[in-house]
């Protein structure tokens, strides 16, 4: 009964309307009980005052049940597979209507009434008695179903009888009444002959007992020891109670008034408790369900979200190629569970042999990788890099299959190492002309103290009489000054001379190719236009790739600057290259500033024409070339600018 | 050669010990009184003789640039002139450097007569700035001598208009005028007009904004 609430809590939850309809039934319930009990009492006022234990107890009985009975009627109207339910409701109303009858007779005047009442006692015993075996055959479940049949025929007999005999069947006749004390009322009681009728009834009982007995052993031995045990063992009490007691009363053995509708209170309510866990038990059932049907939606929108925002292909397939379920890029397979498409998408694989290899392994051996070439909507096949797992996917061997396209990613990778090889070239041609600047600086320093130390030398030697411990520091100065610029050389060509010069075959006009698209930027923002001539077929050169370009890209950077005074004059520069003797000959030629008389210094070391050069550039040219075999020179054009030659030897 | 008429100090200012030491030695040859400084905060650290002098700066150094050190000295200490000698020095650092009052911008290695050169002009330059500075300065202390009226009429009378005007304009008398400006003459010391329209316009008053008195009071700034 304690679990009424709970059943409240749980009913209310769903069924606000039913409750609704359930309260208002309880409280008419109540209301018609509370009436009957005033009118009994009102016949009998002068005997029993209203309110009495008996009274009390008896009406707190019947309302219980039907309490009880209308919880559960209305769960077997919510739920008509609860057969249990509906039966332990009709026991239920059972139990209230002998409690009723029972009240009826303790308060009867004339031996009629008892008479009457004790015949529709009866009534509700069968209703009870027929509806319990139902019970127990639906609730614990018996192997000997003939014991119920018996119950039920014998209690049907004993029902039949007593609306035959007179004036019931369980008195052949009632020779008077009397009132005793019990419970501190004043109750009736009957003398009379008990009708040996009623052994039928008693009998019924009995084995009533005995079916529940042999349901409860039944019901211990499948396992459901709790339910047995509390249902089963509390049944079998009280049906036997209730036997001993009732046919001690009857057979006038015991002075008591009949009380079976308190027995069987107890049996309703033991059931009712029972019913009740399991009513709590599912409702959290219930609850757990709901629970995991949100996580499994959960993880069903994971799941979609992986399929629908794969990056690759992606598929789950069963062992006889029926796919299951698969998205690609651009064709949304997800969630159809037609695998046509991808089917179409897979057989246009080029390798149609590969593809079903592919597939045999993939089951055999669980992991697998393979590539395949995929036609996908736009007719450019794209070769595909799938690796699948085994995985067992409602009970069968799946394959789960992750493809990407991996053209794409190639593409990318050599991408990245193209702009990598560009930007370290980039970078050492810039990094000369930073070198120069940084050099320039660091020359700077010394030659500043030299030439200030030397002057003011001169100064004081034209003063006359100089001091000679003056001069002497000078000249110490002028000599650790030179030292130092020394070093700034020497770090210099350790920086420019690392290593020998890596030679390896080269084609000069891819050499010529990449050159100019080094310098493309450097060229169009100064708007000069190239030429490029050189025979068809080249033989290879013999040359260290970077330190060759670096001297080409010094020699356009010159040309350019050498073109800055054109002025409107077309800016042009062409790069010629050709067989000579065993050597490959380059030619760089400008119409620029030209060179200056002594054309032959400007590969000297810091000769510069230029405002902020430093006069290395050549330098370094021409021993990077040196270093190659090859020579480097320049020569003035006829017209106007300048032409540098280099050679590198070559590859054969 | 040492003969020359070089007045002031040169200050050396140089993170580089070598040159620095080299630099003293050229121009105390030449007879040039050398001070030399490590840092442009061992330089504005000194107590120097106030008076025209030269600075000869490096720009790259540690802490303060020269440029840096330039726009101190112009805003602390009037009267000195800058010379820059840079090690890398570029086209449109020495722009800047000039807009900003540099006398020269050499960069090193730099022959000796040039740095002569800059340096004598850098003087030369700095005790005209002194010069000019304390005319100003007494300009504006007689300036400051007039009263209120005078100032008015002198506004005028810079501006060329004859007495009967600049009564008409300051509604006064003709006369009252007269008195005026011959007092204006006498306090401002004054021998002509075209003396006292030079002085205004050194005081720069005299070019049409001088309605207001008041903007007599931050005077010229001539670099």
């Amino acid at each position: 009964m304690a679990g009424i609430n709970d059943i409240f809590k749980v009913l209310s939850r769903d069924i606000p309307r039913d409750t609704e309809r359930l309260i208002g039934g309880v409280a008419g319930s109540y209301e018609l009980l509370y009436e009957l009990a005033n009118s009994l009492a009102d016949t009998n006022r002068s005997k029993i005052p209203m309110v009495n234990w008996v009274t009390v107890v008896w009406v707190m009985a019947a309302s219980a049940s039907m309490t009880l009975a209308a919880v559960h009627g209305l769960v077997w109207l919510r739920r008509r597979s609860a057969v249990e339910s509906l039966l332990f409701c009709l026991v239920a109303i059972g139990t209230a209507g002998m409690a009723v009858c029972e009240l009826w007779m303790m308060n009867a005047k004339t031996a009629e009434e008892f008479g009457l009442a004790l015949k529709w006692f009866a009534v509700p015993l069968w209703l009870m008695t027929i509806a319990m075996v139902g019970f127990i055959h639906f609730y614990l479940g018996s192997d000997r179903a003939w014991l119920g049949w018996a119950v039920c025929g014998l209690r049907t007999v004993a029902l039949l009888l007593n609306f035959v005999a007179s004036p019931n069947v369980y008195y052949s006749s009632i020779e008077g009444l009397r009132s005793m004390s019990f419970l501190g009322t004043e109750v009736t009681v009957v003398d009379g002959m008990p009708n040996p009728l009623m052994l039928f009834g008693q009998l019924s009982l009995l084995l009533l007992a005995a079916y529940v007995l042999d349901a409860t052993l039944s019901g211990y031995r499948r396992g459901e020891q709790r339910r047995a045990l509390s249902v089963g063992s509390s049944m079998v009490f009280f049906v036997l109670a209730l036997s001993l007691q009732t046919m001690l009363v009857l057979w006038n053995v015991i002075d008591a008034p009949v009380v079976a509708s308190l027995f069987f209170l107890g049996i309703v309510a033991t059931m009712g408790a029972e019913l009740s866990n399991d009513l709590l038990r599912a409702a959290k059932l219930a609850e757990g369900l709901q629970l995991r049907e949100r996580e499994l939606q959960a993880e069903r929108e994971v799941t979609d979200a992986i399929f629908k925002s794969a990056p690759g292909i992606i598929f789950l397939e069963d062992e006889v190629g029926h796919i299951v379920r698969w998205s690609a890029p651009g064709e949304n397979g997800g969630g159809t569970p037609s695998g046509d498409r991808l089917a179409a998408l897979l057989f246009r694989a080029s390798d149609v042999g590969q593809l079903k290899q592919a597939r045999r392994e993939a089951f055999e051996l669980g992991r697998h990788e393979f590539e395949l070439d995929l036609k996908g909507r736009g007719e450019t096949p794209a070769r595909y890099f799938f690796r699948t797992v085994r995985v067992s996917f409602d009970g069968q061997p799946h394959i789960i299959g992750v493809g990407i396209d991996v053209n794409a990613l190639r593409q990318l990778a050599f991408e990245a190492a193209r702009q990598k090889e560009e930007l370290a070239h980039l970078t050492s041609f810039a990094s000369l002309s930073e070198l120069s600047s940084s050099l320039a600086h660091e020359l700077n320093q010394p030659l500043a103290i030299i030439l200030t130390n030397a002057q003011a030398a001169q100064r004081l030697i034209a003063q006359g009489s100089p001091d000679i411990g003056e001069l002497r520091e000078i000249l110490a100065d002028i000599v650790s000054a030179d030292i130092r610029a020394a070093d700034v050389i020497k770090r210099l060509r350790s920086i420019l001379q690392h290593g020998d010069p890596l030679l390896e075959p080269v084609d000069p006009a891819e050499l010529i190719a990449q050159v100019l698209r080094l310098a493309k930027t450097d060229l169009e923002a100064a708007g000069v236009s190239v030429s490029v001539r050189h025979p068809r077929r080249l033989p290879e050169a013999l040359a260290d790739r970077v330190p060759v370009e670096q001297v080409f890209l010094n020699l356009i950077k010159n040309a350019i600057e050498a073109m800055e005074e054109n002025g409107t004059k077309p800016r042009q520069l062409s790069m010629v290259c050709g067989v000579e003797r065993n050597a490959l000959r380059f030619s760089i030629r400008d119409n620029g500033c030209g060179l200056p008389e002594d054309s032959e210094k400007i590969f000297e070391a810091f000769r510069t024409t230029k405002s902020n050069g430093l006069g290395l550039g050549l330098t370094i040219c021409q021993t990077i070339i040196k270093a190659h075999g090859g020579k480097l020179h320049a020569e003035r054009n006829k017209s106007r600018g300048a032409t540098f030659h280099f050679t590198l030897p070559l590859a054969k | 050669m040492s003969s020359t008429i070089t007045k002031g100090p040169v200050y050396l200012v140089d993170d580089e010990p070598a040159l620095l030491k080299a630099l003293t030695r050229l121009l105390k040859a030449e007879g040039f009184d050398v001070k030399a400084f490590g840092s442009a905060r061992d330089f504005l650290g000194a107590s120097l003789s106030e008076g025209p002098g030269c600075v000869v700066l490096d720009e790259s150094m540690p802490e303060m640039s020269g440029s840096e050190l330039q726009q101190r000295l112009r805003s602390e200490r009037r009267g000195l002139a800058v010379v820059f000698l840079t090690g890398n020095g570029d086209i449109p650092m020495s722009v800047r450097a000039i807009k900003a009052g540099a006398v020269d911008f050499l960069t090193k290695p730099v022959k000796d007569e040039e740095l002569i050169e800059a340096i004598r002009q850098a003087l030369t330059k700095a005790a005209e700035m002194v010069r000019e500075r304390s005319e100003i300065e007494a300009l504006e202390f007689r300036l400051a001598s007039l009263t209120e009226r005078e100032r008015e009429v002198m506004l005028e009378v810079v501006k060329g208009l004859p007495n009967k005007q600049i009564a008409g304009n300051l509604g006064i008398v003709e006369q009252t005028v007269k008195v005026h400006r011959s007092r204006v003459m006498h306090k401002m010391a004054a021998e002509s007009l075209a003396e006292l329209v030079l002085f205004a316009e050194k005081l720069s008053i005299a070019n049409g904004r001088g309605r207001e008195v008041e903007m007599a009071r931050p005077l010229m700034k001539r670099v």
